[in-house]
């Protein structure tokens, strides 16, 4: 195991029971952050966007986890977070990307504002097994 | 993992008893020559910059070097069992209480494997078994290392979640600046409970002083997402649906930033750089001139 390997596998992975959860995800993903040297307004944008998919899988899915990587790409650094729930999944994933789209009278900017924050933004969701959204950013 | 008995890990990490006899060899050829290993260890651990501030007591330095042979020793015995397991973890937490980071720690092991591999084994031992032997090794380093990463990241979260739970607790000090003006500055996290419990208790004081101008000064929030965003703009309409103009101050650009980001439409709400910005257009709104004595 060499040291980069190792760096390349620091995980944080955080659990989403409810909506206590969502303050804990903040500070747990600020010292994550911080740790890996990443500061604002980065540091913003990637904890703003997390919080999103948090708070998403709270409402919609009640509870799911949310895997935080540090990624090395030769010289480029970059964080992935992938938020996966078991939840009722989406209907129409083009509509849940729509700017004010909701289906709980919310703002509807959570799912399309992440895709404009970050760097690549995939999202897999089945009806009645789960949603899981993958991003990434990388650091400038 | 937490509860995984050493059966569940060794299958997870794929150690089959053959892996264990390998690595009981492999010491054989090693424990002798620990001591050299330590001093090849010292050498490279020397020059991190955190040495001193772990090493400044020599007596501390026996320590941990006699922890750290006895830890190979245990290793090469070859057995995992629950007391195997429950020493690694009582060896994260140690790390996470002393705050060692976990990089530190994954070069330490890493360069440990180094030394043992390249400089302390023997270079005939082992014959042919040798690749076998060391892929053996290196698996119960990575279970090792899975226990003690565990161990460290509970107590890491739990000291986190204790802070989470003392940021959210921050009381919301409305205080009246002046007549007509009052001010809240916000810190920590805002979540949706904390944002319904700023807005009820900034409307009530509204009601108490017939306040015409409301500060609310953001600069101590770090991270303002849709949901709280959606609050931060109700806040406003209601206040100003009392007759008090809400100015917010201390956006920081990188809350600037997010939320243009996000796509919020903030036209509703009356921003102001500073908070010195802010009062400045407080005292315009209620009337009053601020000047310099003798002007
Ligand atoms: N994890 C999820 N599981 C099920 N449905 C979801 C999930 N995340 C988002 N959605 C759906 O997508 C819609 C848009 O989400 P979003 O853009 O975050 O806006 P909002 O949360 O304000 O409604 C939601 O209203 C919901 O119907
Ligand atoms: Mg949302």
């Amino acid at each position: 195991m060499s040291l980069r390997d190792a760096e390349n596998r620091e995980l944080l992975v955080l659990r989403i029971d409810d909506d206590s959860d969502i303050p804990v995800v903040l500070v747990r993903l600020g010292a994550f952050l911080s740790a890996q040297g990443i500061c604002a307004p980065e540091s913003a944008r990637i904890a703003t966007a997390t919080v999103e998919l948090a708070t998403n899988i709270v409402k919609y899915a009640k509870r799911g986890v949310i895997r935080v990587r540090a990624l090395r790409l030769g010289h480029q650094r970059g964080i992935e977070v992938e938020a996966e729930d078991k939840g009722p999944g989406i209907a129409n994933v083009n509509l849940a990307l729509t700017d004010s789209y909701s289906t709980s009278g919310s703002l509807g900017l959570g799912l399309p504002g992440v895709r404009r924050l970050m760097d690549d933004f995939d999202i897999r969701s089945t009806v009645g097994s789960g949603t899981t959204v993958r991003i990434r950013r990388w650091i400038p | 993992m937490e509860n995984m008995s050493p059966v569940l890990l060794m299958q997870r990490h794929e150690i089959v008893e053959a892996d264990l006899v390998l690595v009981r060899e492999l010491g054989s050829h090693i424990e002798p020559r620990l001591a050299e290993y330590v001093e090849h260890l010292y050498a490279w651990m020397r020059q991190l910059p955190e040495y001193e501030e772990y090493f400044a007591d020599p007596r501390r330095v026996e320590r941990v070097q006699r922890a750290q042979v006895d830890y190979w020793r245990e290793l090469f015995r070859g057995v995992i069992d629950e007391s195997f397991m429950a020493r690694r973890r009582a060896t994260g937490e140690m790390h996470a209480r002393i705050g060692l980071s976990l990089p530190t720690y994954f070069a330490a092991v890493d360069m440990s494997l180094t030394i043992l591999v390249d400089r302390v084994l023997p270079e005939a031992a082992l014959g042919d078994r040798k690749a076998a032997a060391l892929r053996a090794l290196t698996k119960i380093v990575h279970i090792d290392t899975a226990i003690v990463v565990e161990a460290y990241n509970r107590l890491t979260s739990e000291k986190l979640a204790g802070q989470a739970r003392a940021l959210l607790e921050l009381s919301t000090p409305v205080t009246a600046l002046w007549e007509d003006i009052l001010l809240l500055p916000v810190i920590g996290i805002i979540d949706s409970r904390r944002a319904q419990d700023i807005m009820r208790s900034v409307l009530q004081r509204i009601a108490e002083t017939r306040a015409k101008v409301f500060i609310m000064d953001i600069s101590g929030v770090s991270v303002v997402d849709t949901a709280v965003a959606n609050h931060l703009i109700k806040i406003t309409k209601a206040m100003r649906l009392m007759g008090c103009e809400c100015l917010l101050s201390g956006v920081s650009p990188a809350v600037a930033q997010t939320v243009i980001e996000l796509g919020i439409d903030i036209s509703s709400v009356n921003s102001r750089a500073t908070m010195r910005d802010a009062l400045e257009e407080g005292f315009r709104r209620v009337g009053i001139e601020v000047k310099r004595i003798g002007q």
